[in-house]
């Protein structure tokens, strides 16, 4: 496996420029919703890599090694030596239809000696819970599955896959990995704190939360934010992440962040599903904490991947938007303190996403994440 | 340095090594904002979350008095329904108690304490059911090993299933208890002491298969014994079946009452139990029929000896309320498997058996013959003759005179009855009387004969008296006294002319109502006599219980004169005694002039028999009256 790291900025375009890598590469490659939307960042990189899988989407920040940056758009050119790649694209009309596109998608890349999926999502149009079911039915258990929902800053307007193709709003897309000699490592973690009382799900339908204890969601959300930061939502609400669980079964507590907020209706959108009669618990975050976190990730990343130290490598990070929102500056933190869990030789790219996709930590089994770091390692084992 | 300073510091640093100083404040700038909006936002959230737990505080504090209230009211409500429950249990009148699924006391009522006498101190909830029998078995409720029952107890309650049963305690009582398991393992048991109800039970139970008056098995048992016995009999063992009737039993009742036949009943039934085995039933059917099986057969004569010792125990006096009372039994026997080995061929064999026996006289036994279902027919068509008899007047009345020593002349006669059956010729009074008296024709029959006498004695001399016999039915009944009254009226004939003669067996059932008519007869001017003096019991005691104006030797006495026995001795004796109590005797049965002439050594005032006279029909009589000797001559 070859890996070549390229970055796009104003002022020098391209560097370096590109070259032939092998007959199977793949080119990911992530910038604002402004870099990538005139579709010029895809057909140049196109020219420089007429062969390769180009997969990218639009985000809430790059991470480009230990840099957080937003201007720059960032790449990585992976050529494979005996790993097949299949790439598949579908577009998403209605939300509603989640769970099926991901399973057309996942029915696409389905083969014996499939050992991997990565996606790339529209971060707005989807509903990343049942994105991620979808696929996961149609592949199985046990292949891991990765990726993240594209981002577009705090603004939450539009978000922009491209998948061979100039980036756009509503694709989703994923790219599978085939063959003996490919590993696949992943991570994920918050670090997040709990805080405040536990709160009952009275009113919810699907990722559509309506009330806490009886109280509109919208009204908890604007009083802690407060009269100034509640005029940044939905974005500034992602500074109080909530859990949610089934008190019954605590394991199954999942991190979800808020997408978009109806003042009419007094509700609040959520990347995933928040079922009635749940237990939900604010969640607030302490910068020495999230890094801790986004260390642990990349400790798990490294573990599972199960190649030798030294191979050539590449690790995608996918953090929230969230994590971001609130370390502000200090979001170099986090990637620093991934960066020195993966290892000075491990090629480090990714972006602040709108929905973390990762095996679940302890019950491995594929889900969407929010407020997470998640890491995807990729190496080829002779 | 910082860390960010230092990150800061590097953005702010281009290609060339020098620092953007504007870039790198406006990026300190930032920072710090970054820094106080965050130190806002958790000044904010955490005196939002300290109201929000306060109002969860003060929630929870609400919640917790408004639950302790209502814990009050529902304990009050429970100790309510507990005292509504305590009341319900204490009321009950069988004893309650209820276990745990480790076989604990949980509740139980004083009924239960009190039944089982137990202290009330000592039992109380949580107490295992092997202590609860413990103190039974120390206080002579229980008998057995405690902790085997408290087991056993526990075993069955496991599988499930109601259990009921009843317990006989040491003391005598039973008590019905009733387990009903629970949901929990446990069970709840009520304890109801039956004792007066099962008796009752045991009672009725009893009286269904026994006689009430003697206590001895009724019909119903009688018929059980008598299949069970058979059972044995199939398996080569006999057995006898006696059937016994008390001779003329209907007498005792008429006369004495029901109360005095009762008694009589429970003492003969006494007697029978002193004759027969353990093994051997004795069963009353009815009025004064008894059954008797006797098992362990060995052959006929083991029949005939019981028949017999019973026999002989009923002849024995009876004494009844002061009334001196013989009575005597027929007994019919069958054998099994020679008469028959079914139930009803037995008893109806039985029951010919002693019919035979009583067509024989009274106070005997008799075996079950072949033919005595021919016999019995016999007898039947006698009875019928009997009564067609009597409507067509085939009875007859003839006369012996009695001769008074004396004066050498005939004082009397004694009006005896005879029968002229149409195909049979004369038929024997010893033949027909039994039957009449059996069939009820007796007292019909006696009173023809006293009207008949009486017709006859009015056409004779006015010194000459008639003789009648008395049956002890007839002086039984009560209309002896006004038949006689009209006899005497239509005929004519005065009192002092008729003489009814009484045996001892009329005496023997010494009743009041007996005597009362005697004197009555007496008063009227009627004389009595004893007739047949010395065939029967104790006779002399007779003597006294009633004046009587004659008493008749037995003929028995009569023929043993001179041959060397005691009748010399005996009828000296009577005709002594007769004397000094003011009554004549006559010598019955005398044949020969030395007969004739011994009485009348002897002392005795008449005579009647052969030696002068037959019984000769009434139309013959005239010409003996007329010759006043009594003797009936050749020629006549």
């Amino acid at each position: 496996m070859r890996v070549q790291q390229i970055i796009w900025t104003k002022r020098l375009g391209w560097t370096p420029g590109g070259g032939a890598l092998s007959a199977e590469s793949l080119v990911l490659y992530f910038g604002s919703r402004d870099a990538l939307a005139c579709g010029a960042r895809y057909e140049e990189l196109r020219r420089m890599f007429p062969t390769a899988h180009i997969l990218g989407c639009s985000t809430g920040g790059q991470i480009n090694n230990d840099d957080v940056g937003d201007d720059e758009v960032v790449a990585a050119a992976v050529g494979f030596d005996a790993t097949r790649l299949r790439l598949s694209r579908q577009e998403i009309a209605d939300p509603q239809r989640s769970r099926d596109c991901g399973a057309a998608l996942g029915r696409a890349l389905l083969a014996d000696d499939l050992a991997g999926v990565f996606v790339l999502s529209d971060g707005l149009n989807v509903n990343g819970s049942e994105l991620v079911a979808g696929v996961s039915e149609a592949i199985g258990p046990g292949i891991p599955l990765t990726g993240g929902l594209a981002g577009d800053g705090a603004n939450f307007k539009e978000t922009l896959v491209g998948a061979d193709c100039a980036p756009r709003a509503r694709i989703v897309a994923a790219i599978g990995f085939y063959g003996p000699a490919i590993r696949v490592g992943h991570g994920s973690a918050g670090g997040w704190d709990l805080f405040g009382p536990r709160r009952s799900v009275t009113k919810a339908r699907g990722n559509v939360l309506f009330e806490l204890d009886g109280e509109p969601a919208l009204d908890l959300y604007e009083r802690y934010l407060g009269p100034d930061e509640s005029k940044d939502l939905p974005g500034s609400a992602l500074l109080f992440p909530i859990q949610v669980y089934d008190l019954e079964k605590p394991d199954t507590a999942v991190v979800r962040t808020v997408l978009a907020v109806d003042r009419e209706a007094r509700s609040m959108t959520f990347a995933g599903d928040i079922p009635q009669g749940w237990t939900a618990q604010l969640m607030r975050g302490n910068l020495d904490r999230l890094a801790a976190g986004a260390a642990d990730a990349a400790r798990q990343a490294r573990d599972t991947l199960g190649a030798h130290n030294g191979d050539p490598r590449i690790s995608i990070l996918v953090s929230c938007i969230g994590r971001r929102l609130l370390m502000g500056q200090r979001a170099l933190d986090e990637v620093e303190a991934a960066g020195a869990e993966l290892g000075p030789e491990t090629l480090r790219l990714g972006f602040y996403s709108y929905g973390e996709i990762s095996p679940h930590a302890t019950s491995g089994l594929c889900e969407l994440h929010n407020q997470t770091m998640t890491v995807t390692t990729l190496a080829e084992v002779a | 340095m910082h860390r960010l300073f230092a990150q800061q510091i590097a953005k702010a640093t281009d290609e060339g090594g020098s620092v953007d100083l504007q870039k790198l404040s406006s990026l300190i700038v930032s920072a710090y904002e970054e820094f106080d909006r965050d130190r806002r936002r958790t000044d904010r959230s955490m005196s939002l979350m300290i109201e929000e737990l306060d109002a969860v505080q003060r929630n929870l504090e609400q919640t917790v008095i408004e639950r302790t209230k209502a814990l009050a009211a529902r304990e009050a409500e429970l100790q309510a329904q507990n005292l509504r429950i305590d009341a319900a249990l204490s009321n009950m009148s069988q004893g309650l108690a209820m276990y745990d699924g480790d076989a604990r006391l949980v509740i139980c009522n004083q009924r239960f304490i009190a039944m089982y006498r137990y202290i009330p101190t000592d039992i109380h909830p949580g107490l295992p059911l092997r202590d609860l029998i413990r103190l039974r078995a120390e206080n002579g409720t229980f008998s057995g090993n405690p902790d085997q029952y408290a087991e056993n107890l526990r075993a069955k309650i496991q599988i499930g299933q109601a259990t009921s049963q009843f317990v006989e305690l040491p003391d005598g009582r039973t008590v019905a208890i009733a387990r009903q398991p629970l949901p929990d393992g446990g069970w709840v048991a009520t304890h109801e002491d039956v004792t007066e109800r099962r008796q009752a039970e045991m009672k009725i139970a009893h009286m269904a298969r026994h006689d009430a008056l003697t206590d001895l098995p009724n019909r119903v048992l009688l018929r059980e014994r008598l299949s069970e016995a058979l059972v044995q009999v199939e398996r080569g063992n006999q057995l006898a079946v006696l059937y016994l009737d008390l001779d003329l039993f209907k007498n005792v009742n008429d006369s004495l009452g029901h109360p005095t036949g009762d008694e009589l009943l429970r003492l003969v039934a006494h007697r029978l139990r002193g004759c027969v085995k353990e093994t051997d039933t004795i069963s009353r059917v009815g009025g004064d029929e008894f059954f008797i099986i006797q098992t362990g057969v060995g052959n006929a004569s083991d029949a005939e000896r019981l028949a017999r010792r019973i026999a002989e125990a009923i002849r024995a006096p009876y004494d009844l309320h002061g009334h001196h009372v013989v009575i005597e039994a027929s007994i019919g026997i069958a054998l099994a498997p020679a008469d028959g080995n079914d139930a009803n061929e037995l008893l109806k064999n039985a029951d010919m058996a002693l019919y035979g026996a009583k067509a024989d006289g009274r106070g005997a036994y008799r075996f079950f013959e072949a033919d005595m279902d021919a016999r019995m027919k016999e007898r039947r068509a006698l009875e019928v003759a009997l009564r067609k008899a009597f409507e067509n007047g085939e009875f007859e009345l003839y006369y012996q005179p009695v001769l008074n020593l004396d004066r050498d002349e005939v004082r009397g006669c004694e009006a005896l009855l005879r029968w002229h059956h149409p195909e049979r010729g004369m038929v024997s009074p010893v033949e027909f009387i039994p039957v009449a008296e059996e069939i009820g024709l007796i007292v019909a029959l006696g009173e023809w004969v006293i009207r008949k006498a009486c017709q006859d004695a009015a056409q004779w001399p006015n010194d000459i008296c008639v003789a009648v016999n008395l049956s002890p039915t007839q002086l039984a009944s009560k209309g002896l006294l006004p038949a006689v009254l009209h006899a005497l009226a239509s005929s004519r004939l005065p009192p002092h002319r008729l003489e009814l003669e009484i045996t001892e067996a009329v005496l023997m059932q010494n009743s009041e109502a007996t005597l009362h008519t005697l004197h009555q007869l007496r008063a009227l001017g009627i004389r009595i006599s004893m007739d047949d003096f010395g065939t029967g019991y104790s006779s002399l005691s007779y003597l006294r219980s009633f004046p009587f104006d004659k008493i008749k030797i037995d003929r028995c006495f009569i023929k043993g004169l001179g041959d060397g026995s005691e009748s010399d001795a005996i009828v000296h004796a009577v005709a002594g005694l007769a004397e000094r109590l003011g009554m004549t005797t006559t010598a019955e049965g005398v044949e020969t002039k030395a007969q004739l002439d011994v009485v009348r050594n002897l002392g005795c005032t008449d005579v009647q028999g052969f030696y002068y006279s037959p019984p000769v029909p009434a139309g013959e009589l005239a010409e003996i009256l007329a010759d006043k000797t009594g003797r009936k001559t050749a020629a006549a």
